[in-house]
């Protein structure tokens, strides 16, 4: 079993995660997010066709169409089957199509500008400006009751001070996780939501498993002091946590690798989210409850009363 | 044993007609794909309800419209349903394996205004008749001009003179198909062909019964979307509130009209909200790498588990083949309609899986370390690991829970298998491993795990 004294470096680790979080924020907010259609509003059109054309060509024929569309942003991405010749270009523009009519006028200007024969729509996606809202807030809401929830379940198995600290650990992760997203221009969509929510409950279950061996050693004996406990704590469980972060990293890891485009924005949350997610649980979740286990002890002492 | 039969039933019997042909999924007909993966058309509607309108009413109303003539256009595995947002009522259309929606769209868009007008004139020309004089009439706030030429549906060079408004009795009004409750075809009970049987609502009774006393001998044209469906001559003054239209000559027709007629009008104006339509090519190609980055991840997690912990690591890795089985065969059970994050669920539900065994081995090492023999061991490492594995996965079961209500659509598909899988893990760590474990205890060499105590006691202590 390794025996690192985790718990008397902590400022250095609590330190190092302020000056993370601080980049990251400034990050955001210089970058911005690369949103997807899903917080932004507007179309996601992905055309197939037998002729290659250079992302210059594909955004000269939507110039033509309207000029508003020169800033719209075109990939080009070829799927990976084997008996796939066709080219793929992904086009997301701001615009959205209310009607069919619309929608396939848009699509024959852009086959007649690009003199395309075969030119196919393999995906759609239109977000108008109203769905693009609600999804955002929703977003959020979906963020701020599962913390709650976990607030509440916590306080309930363990203590108020101990949800305090997993929820510190939680905001670290994800405000960690998020500039990294703005970092590296990943798209924002609710395939990336669904990757913080997942990110949340894994960080979470890590955290939880370190508190438990807290609870279970404080248990076993009261009158050691509480640093010590939560260091060998760590120490007896950080074999496990690095065997579990391991495995779910090679699956989230391999995920972003072969699994493409489509799946990018959760995997890359997922990858990311394992490292970080760790990496709070093991330095940064436990290490914190000390300070607030101490004061609460000192003022229990004081008022003589209630220990637990 | 028994948990796990059940699953695999699930999973083999043949109890759809589901086919599907995507990668895997070949051999798990009674998995239920999302549009995302098979490919399809996903259009929703926000609608505007006037204030003090029934929603619920209204609601049902288009649904029923819009099913009625999604399944008279040919799309009967269609699924039309209701999405509540946040106190807003939307309608989603999902159609399953087309990408040109533009029949489907046409036919959900058109408010699909039915009326039924007073014919003054039929005449042939090829094109369209010019009304010279006309007026406007106020019905209900709405104005509308008084006549029109409106065209045969069959024949295009057939055109109506139409009244579009009676101006009989108090107040001009007008006959819509708010008004018509039901129409259905039947056989003509008193002579050759088929009839249409119309019933009216209350209001549409008594608008309909001074139209008719006022127009007997003289035509009603029944028009949907600018067309006329069907001329019929009134015969009598109708006052139950049921008409019949007879005269037809096929039952095809006759079922056509009745269709037309009922599925008229649309309460309130559809406005399309979103739209997400996936090629069938594209679904299929992305779930193929995804399932097999999957497959590869799952392979080199299970010969990881086996180098970190020997026959033990062979125990979890039956316990991720059982959970994973046990999911789908829920799956199939259920039918819980399978998405792609759903699959990004269920692989992360092999990381559930692993992390459950890999908590529960570490304690059963530490047991055996304090020097207990492998079987008490594994009692007591399994009775000190559960409040463990219970806090760790039901705070991922309310995440999951959380997600499942807040979200709509495909990200729904990822809490679905999240929690799903998150139990069965558990069950399967706790209950499966168990009895594998105890039943193979002397398979564990406890030498490995002494040897560690060496180097491990300083940290104990």
């Amino acid at each position: 079993m390794p025996n690192l004294n985790i718990v008397g470096k902590r400022k250095v680790f609590i330190y190092l995660s302020l000056a993370l979080i601080i980049f990251c924020v400034i990050v955001i907010f210089v970058k911005g997010f690369n949103f997807g259609v899903d917080f932004s509003g507007g179309s996601e059109i992905v055309i197939s066709c037998q002729e290659a054309y250079s992302i210059d060509q594909i955004r000269n024929a939507l110039q033509q169409i309207d000029p508003s569309y020169a800033t719209a942003k075109i990939v080009s991405a070829k799927p990976s089957g084997e008996n796939i010749t066709k080219n793929f270009y992904v086009i997301t523009i701001k615009d959205s199509f209310p009607t069919s009519q619309k929608k396939d006028e848009f699509i024959a200007a852009l086959a007649a500008n690009l003199q395309s024969v075969d030119l196919g729509v393999e995906q759609f996606n239109d977000v108008s400006g109203y769905a693009a809202k609600e999804i955002k807030s929703y977003a959020w809401y979906a963020i701020i009751i599962t913390l709650v929830v976990l607030l509440i379940y916590i306080t309930i198995r363990f203590q108020f001070s101990y949800a305090i600290g997993a929820i510190l650990a939680l905001a670290h992760d994800v405000i960690i996780t998020l500039g990294l997203y703005s970092l590296f221009g990943i798209e924002m969509n609710l395939m990336a939501v669904a990757a913080f929510l997942t990110l949340v409950g894994y960080s979470l279950n890590d955290t939880i498993v370190v508190y438990d061996r807290i609870r279970e050693n404080r248990a076993k004996s009261k009158s050691t002091p509480i640093e010590e406990i939560i260091n060998s704590s760590i120490n007896e469980v950080l074999v496990r946590c690095l065997h579990t972060s391991v495995t779910t990293f090679i699956v989230a890891f391999l995920m972003l690798i072969i699994g493409g485009r489509a799946i990018a924005p959760f995997a890359f949350g997922l990858t990311m989210g394992v490292v970080v997610g760790t990496y709070s649980s093991i330095f940064i979740a436990s290490p914190i409850v000390i300070s607030m286990v101490k004061n609460k002890k000192k003022g229990t002492k004081k008022a003589s009363s209630k220990a637990r | 044993m028994a948990v796990f039969i059940f699953a695999l039933l699930g999973i083999v019997l043949p109890l759809s007609e589901n086919k599907n042909n995507i990668s895997v999924f070949k051999y798990l007909p009674n998995i239920k794909l999302g549009l995302d993966i098979q490919g399809g058309s996903s259009l929703e509607y926000s609608m505007v309800i006037p204030e003090g309108a029934r929603a619920e009413e209204i609601v049902n109303n288009v649904i029923a419209v819009l099913r009625r003539r999604l399944d008279s256009a040919g799309y009967t595995e269609a699924v039309v349903s209701e999405v509540v947002v946040g106190g807003e009522r939307r309608v989603r259309v999902e159609i399953p394996g087309i990408s040109d929606t533009r029949r489907a769209e046409e036919l959900i868009g058109s408010k699909g205004k039915l009326y039924f007008a007073e014919v003054l004139e039929v005449v042939e020309s090829t094109t369209p008749p010019q009304i010279t004089r006309n007026r406007k009439v106020k019905v209900n706030g709405e104005e509308i001009d008084l006549y029109s030429y409106v065209k045969d549906s069959r024949n295009p060079n057939l055109w109506y003179r139409v009244k579009n408004v009676f101006e009989f009795g108090d107040s001009p009004f007008q006959i819509t198909g708010l008004d018509v409750t039901d129409a259905r075809a039947s056989l003509n009970p008193q002579g050759a062909g088929f009839v249409v049987n119309l019933s009216f609502n209350n209001q549409g009774k008594t608008k309909f019964e001074l139209a008719t006393a006022n127009l007997i001998g003289r035509q009603i044209a029944i028009i949907l979307d600018d067309e006329v469906i069907i001329a019929p001559v009134v015969r009598d003054k109708i006052t139950e509130g049921r008409a019949e239209i007879s005269g037809i000559e096929t039952v095809q027709e006759a079922q056509n009209i009745a269709v037309l007629i009922k599925s008229g009008n649309l309460p309130v104006d559809l406005v399309k909200f979103q739209e997400s339509t996936i090629g069938p090519t594209l679904g299929k190609d992305v779930v193929t790498t995804i399932v097999n980055a999957g497959i590869i991840g799952l392979v080199v997690v299970m010969i990881y588990m086996i180098i970190f912990y020997g026959w033990m690591g062979f125990v979890a890795d039956i316990a991720l083949m059982y959970n994973t089985l046990l999911l789908l065969g829920i799956l199939s059970w259920t039918g819980a309609i399978l998405t792609l994050p759903g699959i990004a669920g269920i692989i992360l539900t092999f990381g559930t899986t692993i992390d459950g065994n890999i908590i529960i081995y570490e304690r059963i090492k530490e047991e055996i370390r304090v020097g207990k023999p492998p079987l008490t061991a594994i009692k007591f490492g399994f009775n000190k690991v559960f409040p463990t594995i219970l806090d760790a996965n039901i705070t991922t079961v309310l995440a999951g829970i959380v997600l499942y209500f807040l979200t709509s659509g495909t990200i729904r598909g990822f809490a679905v298998t999240l929690i799903i899988g998150v139990l069965g893990a558990m069950f399967t760590n706790l209950v499966v491993t168990r009895v594998i474990l105890e039943g193979s205890s002397n398979l564990i060499k406890p030498e490995k795990y002494l040897k560690g105590i060496v180097v491990g006691k300083g940290g104990n202590e």
